[in-house]
């Protein structure tokens, strides 16, 4: 790996203590094709764990009211795009529920931005999602899922149905393709640049 | 339906194993740190004793500079189980761990272009 002069070749300021790893969050309810998602994109063979949160409620339960110790999990896949040495992009799905925005406050923070898979069959399961990165200004797209069966939607509805801002990008996706999936992570990267620098005053 | 999958595919098992190793808890000790910060084994003029395989692993994987993900990854752990391992290195002065950082401290506008050139090439 490392061979004679490869310091010199490395462009001024970047060092191995300039090792970076960038996060994309891939939210949605159950089934909306978070695993698929990051399973079509990723290089290394995407880890799906069930996470431990808690060990003593952290008050994440309960209807009862009751603080108890049972372990709650949340499962978590992620996934990994090398894009060069010592830079990273790591895509974590999980689901968006309310009792799991701690581990969404968690993956957000330094976040480059968002994706949002919309099952037009279950659009409304997506609404926590997208309140969530509205409110914290995180950018992030919508890509619609088209599954097979489900009526085709038209990008313009589903902006619509989810009353998304203008600049907020709504794509069309197939989970399952590798090329739909990049397309739809450029577009992240792309909003996520215009959104870093419209913020500059 | 979201199966109830625990840790890996093929080893449905080590649960208990892995309470052992982290005590039951979810945390690590110390300051927080992300899912994806960087490690790296500290540079020891000894040996260190007493470890587990998977301290052991941790520090060989760390000697080159790793997200704790990856380091998950190659472990074969749940995220936050190998983050309590890392806490507890990082307490012995094993490894150090980066601070976390806002988007616009680690991405500049060099780095987004990388970022999108890299998607591209996939
Ligand atoms: N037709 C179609 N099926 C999909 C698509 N994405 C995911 N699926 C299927 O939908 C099911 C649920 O997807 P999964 O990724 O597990 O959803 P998750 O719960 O959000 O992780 C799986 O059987 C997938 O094969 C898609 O874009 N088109
Ligand atoms: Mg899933």
């Amino acid at each position: 790996m490392e061979f004679a002069g490869s310091d010199r070749l490395r462009p001024a300021g970047r060092s191995l203590a300039a090792a970076t790893a960038l996060k994309i969050l891939v939210a949605g309810g159950f089934g909306a094709g978070k695993t698929t998602l990051v399973g079509t994109i990723s290089e290394i063979r995407p880890l799906h764990t069930e996470e431990l949160l808690s060990d003593r409620g952290m008050g994440v339960d309960d209807i009862s009211g009751v603080e108890t110790k049972v372990t709650t999990t949340v499962a978590l896949d992620f996934g990994r795009i090398t894009i060069r040495e010592d830079l990273w992009l790591y895509l974590f799905g999980t689901p968006g529920q309310d009792r799991f925005w701690f581990m969404w406050d968690e993956l957000s923070l330094g976040a480059l931005g968002a994706v949002v898979i919309a099952d037009t069959r279950r659009l409304q399961d997506c609404f926590p999602a997208v309140d969530y990165f509205e409110q914290r200004s995180l950018p992030f797209v919508v890509a619609v899922n088209c599954f097979d069966g489900a009526r085709r939607h038209d990008p313009a509805k589903v902006r619509r149905a989810l009353g998304l801002d203008e600049l907020t990008p709504v794509v069309m996706c197939d989970a399952r393709n590798r090329a739909s999936v990049k397309d739809v992570l450029t577009t992240l990267v792309t909003h996520a640049v215009g959104a870093a620098y419209q913020s500059v005053p | 339906m979201e199966r109830h999958e625990t840790v890996t595919d093929e080893d449905p098992g080590p649960l208990v194993r892995l309470f052992g190793l982290t005590g039951g808890r979810a945390r690590p000790p110390g300051e927080t740190f992300d899912l994806v910060a960087i490690v790296r084994t500290s540079r020891l003029p000894f040996e260190p004793a007493g470890l587990n395989p998977e301290h052991q692993t941790i520090l060989s994987i760390c000697r080159r500079p790793t997200p704790v993900a990856d380091v998950a990854a190659q472990l074969g752990l749940p995220l936050n189980i190998t983050r309590v391992l890392l806490g507890d290195l990082r307490s012995d002065g094993l490894v150090t761990i980066d601070p976390p950082q806002t988007a616009d401290q680690t991405i500049d506008e060099r780095t987004y272009r990388e970022v999108l050139h890299g998607i591209r090439r996939l």
